[in-house]
């Protein structure tokens, strides 16, 4: 299984850097960057702890050519005490290979880019939309990817790290296809009626020491009444950040990673439980490759907690 | 636990961070989502904005209205024909309504440059035709919105008074006739 997690497709580089071997200390980056798949099986087989001390760079910069599995890293640090399964996926720019899931075809196709009318125009939504098309507000759908693709991120790296996410919504069509979504990536929603002190008085509410939400997803920013959903201002308060989907009619001022995009439509709505379910469901296998990885080539070391 | 529940000021990332830096939040305290943030801030911060009523000053408009070239005759199409003999099929995605043949063929005609401008439309009708889409006009542009009068249906002229003073006299003269025609007969046939 540790063999399947560490198959590589390597570059196409000269014949000349595979040469360099086992015994060979890591010299130019180039030799690096196509020998380490081939290192570290060598490794196992020669039973060698690993030794590498220079960084593996660039193998990300590929995007899609490389396999679906984690790039082998050397696991220790120079900076001791750092918990390398901790830090190495925050120094890539798309660790988790999100812009593989969606593109801007997919969002036009799902209807992501229609709003309401023009009369229901929020006044802050107004540098998100691309134009008004017989009275119809057309959101920009290029900010849209660019936004997405950084709500999918940080919500990737909150799951890598073990964070409870909430999903809430307050649309009663999409109530199941939230909570069955929440249920199949192991994280949490709140679909119904919002009680008022749900995240401010929660240890008064639940008992004391619960755990609050570290992420908190919505799905409609807007609760049945066409107002603000209390849950945007009690996240800001109590320092919980925010990823929501953003119509043309909604506030984006506290939210912290909008998406502007529709929230009325069946097949958008689908798209985001899709993509939110992969993101979350890649980002905690991931997790678990990263354990494993850790734990063989470092098998004295404990376990790093998250 | 310590907490700073401020919504309207800074953003939750400055919040914590000065919480940290105080020493408030210890390090192991720290949520799981700050180094997340440090690492990759949104494009632009959670700042809370007031919300304002009114919009002072001169309002200018910042989301453009979306106009094609192709919309002018689409106007042309449906004040001439009104909608079109086939229904919108909108679950297709790949749909080509009557209205865009229509454009499409116009804007063929137009690039191959054989039609003057003023018959390029009745031109694109007869093509369409040709090709086998019934176009029925609703009413043409040319003509103004009203009839002449010489060509109104009589019908519409008539008013109800006047049917009511018709029927009356229709039946009063009928009565006198057939008065007439009884006095004839009964002086007639005492002779």
């Amino acid at each position: 299984m540790l063999l399947h997690v560490l198959r590589l497709c390597l570059p196409t580089n000269d014949i000349n850097s595979r040469q360099a071997l086992p015994l060979d200390p890591l010299g130019p980056a180039t030799r690096e960057s196509m020998a380490t798949g081939k290192l570290v099986k060598a490794f196992w087989r020669f039973g060698r702890p690993a030794q590498l001390s220079g960084r593996v760079s660039d193998i990300h910069a590929h995007g899609r050519l490389y396999a679906s599995a984690t790039v082998a890293q050397p696991v220790h640090s120079d900076i001791p005490g750092e918990n390398r399964v901790l830090t190495q996926p925050l120094s890539h720019p798309d660790f988790f290979r999100l812009s593989e899931l969606f593109s801007l075809k997919d969002l036009f196709e799902a209807r992501v880019h229609l709003g309401h009318k023009k009369g229901c125009r929020h006044r802050l939504m107004e540098p998100y939309l691309f134009g008004c098309r017989l009275d119809q507000d057309i959101i920009d759908l290029d900010q849209t990817v660019e936004l997405l693709q950084q709500a999918l991120n940080f919500t990737a790296h909150v799951a890598y790290r073990g964070g409870v996410i909430l999903f809430v919504s307050r649309r009663r069509q999409f109530c199941h296809l939230v909570e069955s979504m929440a249920r199949d990536c192991g994280e949490y929603a709140h679909t119904r009626f919002w009680r008022g002190g749900l995240l401010t008085n929660a240890p008064i509410q639940y008992g004391p020491g619960v755990r609050l939400p570290d992420l908190i997803v919505f799905l409609s920013t807007l609760n049945n009444v066409f107002q603000q959903h209390v849950a945007i201002r009690d996240a800001a308060k109590m320092n919980i950040p925010t990823v929501g989907v953003l119509d043309s009619n909604c506030n984006p001022s506290l939210v912290t990673f909008p998406i502007p995009g529709n929230d009325d439509t069946p097949c958008a709505v689908e798209l985001y439980c899709k993509l939110f379910k992969m993101t979350i469901n890649r980002a905690k296998d991931k997790r678990r490759q990263m354990n494993l990885l850790h734990g063989f080539l470092n098998p004295g070391s404990e376990e790093p907690h998250s | 636990m310590a907490g700073s529940r401020l919504e309207k000021f800074g953003t939750i990332f400055t919040r914590m961070g000065d919480l940290i830096r105080g020493g408030v939040v210890k390090a192991k305290d720290v949520p799981v989502w700050y180094d997340i943030y440090a690492a990759f801030p949104p494009k632009k911060d959670p700042l809370y904005v007031k919300p304002m009523a009114k919009r002072y000053g001169k309002v200018t408009v910042t989301v453009p209205e979306i106009f094609y070239k192709e919309d002018a005759v689409r106007a042309k199409f449906y004040a001439v024909y009104g909608t079109g003999p086939r229904a919108f099929e909108l679950s297709k995605s790949n749909f080509i309504s009557t209205c865009q043949r229509f454009v499409e063929k116009y804007s063929e005609l137009e690039r191959q440059g054989e039609v003057p401008e003023e018959a390029l439309f009745e031109e694109t009708g007869r093509a369409l035709l040709a090709e086998g889409v019934m176009l029925r006009r609703r009413g043409g542009p040319s003509v103004s919105g009203k009839v002449a009068p010489e060509n109104r249906d009589p019908v519409l002229g008539m008013r109800l008074k006047d049917m009511l003073s018709e029927l009356q006299t229709d039946t009063a003269g009928k009565a006198q006739a057939e008065g007439e025609q009884v006095q004839g007969e009964s002086t007639g046939t005492p002779h």
